[in-house]
């Protein structure tokens, strides 16, 4: 079994990249980084990963014929498109090749992280994972949430909210990435920071109703926090 | 008016003044030749007549209806002139050659007479034969000359409606046959150029979209990290993350303006050519199906009555857009336990919801208007509009207790 947090990074950019390195870094994942369509395989010949950051508009082609090559080597090995190409037809080609999923830039790093959590659980973990934070413990699959053993009733809305916040613990989120991340989940439904300010002040009346700490705190008005230490 | 026709009929007319032209000249100069002719004979007549007075006995009986003689004192040279004679109430043209002559020690004056009447006949005649010759040589010419132009332009008309039925998007669709003209070969040739230009033209564009999205949406992406990463510095005041806030949401604001421009752009581009048949039951089933748990969080009741043998001819992205623009639309603009109708009449569909009504000023379906939502871009209802208007397809909005979409499918 391989290193679980082991990332390939394929993207030309190079401040892009350099960003993203850093972030995974932080969240304790190893990145190795790579510009190019070559080096890309050379990497993937001499190196396990079990999640790769795939950009397509790569100086040596695109970036698509990559991902069958991932898939024959390492099945379980998650692949991510980062891509500006908003073009649909990409995009299902994409998956349809063996992509897991599909970012188009431009994105927030936490969701970013959000969406490699959710592919590696996934992947590596069938069914029953769970994610504890104080004294909530998030079942992703199953939608539920309990404090302290209290099943909470959330909305779905609210869910993938505190979903987020758990994912990116400790990190400023703010209400345009909470926004873009819901919109994004939801076929570019377009939520505004108004709405997610409402959902969110249902979430934290619901967890404080059952008992759960202020985990998600207000920062100046312009984004949240969430803390369980 | 037909190349072939064109240019035959002013190869006709052409030749048509040049033959009234022709025949006018024609005309005066038979005349001519056959007044030379006519005095030739006059002259030889005067040598006859001479000839006749030497074994004559008597000058007088050499004189008949065309020759007169008069005894005379003048001796001059002869002289040749045209004459009228009234001849049974008709006038007649002569020509007369008048001579002098010696007989016997008597000076005569002699008038010979000619009537031109029969040359002026016989130059009628040729004339008028003459142009009836030309003109049916003419009329051969042109008919023969219209067919052989027809049938060596067939491969033009064929190239012109092959042309007529191209289309940008699959231009591998046109084929051009050779032709044994050269100028044709010539045209197929350039059209064959401008074809492959076009075409090349067109993939360069939608490369070039492709790219510009590609080129804006990753600095974006390195705005936004940059931004983010910031955000999360320690020591910030409230001014500075409200700040950020502000670069974020704008650079997001921006990406997503981007998308939808380009996809006007493709819109217009003709990018979507491509139709095939979709059933609208089956796309508006699926987008809600997309929104079923923001639908249940906002306990909105949705009602689709819509035929499911109702199919239209679209691009299937498009109709994709289409209905999930104004589904997301009707969720959104929605209250906590509304309801969005879906009804289709047997030619319009109706897409209402229960929403309260909004102050917008001006056609909804126009760029950048919205409602004062500053959080809309106001630019999804555009894209229907422009969806909407390829296909031809009516759309109207009004609001009486409820917002109403009315599609109206009738051509």
């Amino acid at each position: 079994m391989h290193n679980r947090n082991n990332i390939l990074v394929i993207e030309d950019q190079k401040s892009l990249a350099t960003d993203v390195v850093k972030y995974l870094g932080d969240n304790n994942y190893k990145c190795t980084h790579v510009a190019s369509i070559k080096n890309a395989k050379y990497s993937l010949k001499n190196d396990n990963y079990n999640t790769v950051l795939l950009d397509l508009g790569l100086p040596d082609g695109d970036g698509l014929g990559l991902i069958k090559l991932i898939k024959e080597k390492d099945p379980s090995c998650g692949v991510i498109i980062i891509s500006a190409k908003d073009a649909l037809d990409k995009k299902v080609e994409g998956l349809e090749l063996g992509a897991d999923d599909y970012l188009t830039k431009p994105f927030f790093l936490p969701e970013l992280n959000a969406r490699i959590k959710s592919l590696i659980r996934r992947l590596n973990f069938e069914g029953n994972n769970e994610i504890n934070a104080g004294v909530l413990k998030v079942i992703p699959e199953q939608m539920r949430v309990y404090v302290d053993k209290a099943d909470i009733e959330l909305t779905n809305t609210e869910f993938n909210l505190l979903l987020y916040f758990v994912s990116n613990k400790n990190r400023v989120l703010s209400k345009t990435n909470l926004a873009e991340y819901m919109s994004s989940k939801y076929f570019d439904y377009g939520f505004s920071n108004d709405v997610i300010y409402g959902h969110i002040k249902n979430l934290k009346r619901k967890l404080e109703k059952a008992g759960s700490p202020e985990y998600i705190k207000n920062v100046y008005g312009v984004g949240y926090k969430f803390i369980s230490e | 008016m037909k190349l072939t026709t064109k240019t035959g009929l002013s190869f006709i007319s052409l030749s048509a003044i040049f033959f009234l032209f022709g025949s006018v000249f024609m005309y005066f100069s038979v005349r001519v030749i056959l007044a030379d002719d006519l005095s030739a004979r006059l002259f030889q007549m005067q040598k006859d007549f001479i000839e006749n007075t030497k074994s004559a006995n008597d000058i007088n009986t050499l004189s008949n209806k065309n020759i007169f003689i008069q005894e005379s004192q003048n001796n001059n040279e002869s002289s040749l002139s045209d004459t009228v004679l009234i001849e049974k109430g008709n006038y007649v043209l002569y020509r007369k050659i008048n001579f002098f002559h010696i007989y016997k020690n008597q000076n005569y004056r002699i008038e010979i007479l000619q009537s031109q009447a029969q040359t002026d006949l016989l130059v009628w005649r040729i004339v008028i034969l003459n142009v009836a010759l030309a003109m049916s040589f003419f009329l051969i010419i042109f008919f023969l000359n219209q067919i052989s132009v027809r049938r060596g332009l067939r491969i033009f008309y064929k190239t012109v409606s092959k042309l007529e039925n191209y289309n940008i998007s699959k231009p591998e669709l046109i084929s051009f046959e050779n032709s044994e003209i050269d100028e044709l070969n010539k045209l197929t040739e350039i059209f064959k150029k401008m074809s492959s230009k076009i075409s090349a033209d067109f993939n360069e564009q939608k490369e070039y979209t492709e790219n510009v999205s590609h080129e804006i949406q990753t600095p974006l992406a390195i705005i936004t990290a940059k931004a983010d990463e910031l955000l999360q510095s320690e020591n910030l005041n409230k001014n500075e993350m409200e700040q950020l806030e502000t670069i974020m949401n704008t650079t997001s604001r921006l990406a997503r303006i981007n998308q939808a421009l380009i996809l006007l752009t493709k819109i217009d581009n003709k990018f979507y050519a491509e139709k095939t048949s979709c059933t609208v039951l089956k796309i508006l089933n699926e987008k809600i199906e997309f929104y079923t748990q923001l639908i249940k969080d906002k306990g909105i009741e949705v009602e689709i009555d819509v035929d499911d043998k109702f199919e239209i001819s679209m691009n299937s992205y498009l109709a994709d857009t289409l209905f999930l623009n104004l589904i997301k639309n009707a969720i959104m603009h929605n209250i906590s336990n509304g309801k969005i109708e879906i009804h289709f009449d047997g030619q319009s569909l109706h897409i209402r919801n229960s929403g309260p009504e909004l102050d917008i000023k001006g056609n909804i379906f126009k760029r950048f208007v919205r409602s004062s939502n500053k959080d809309s871009l106001g630019i999804g209802l555009s894209i229907v509009k422009r969806i909407c208007d390829l296909y031809l397809i009516n759309i109207t909005y009004n609001y009486i207790d409820q917002h109403n979409f009315i599609l109206n499918f009738k051509k």
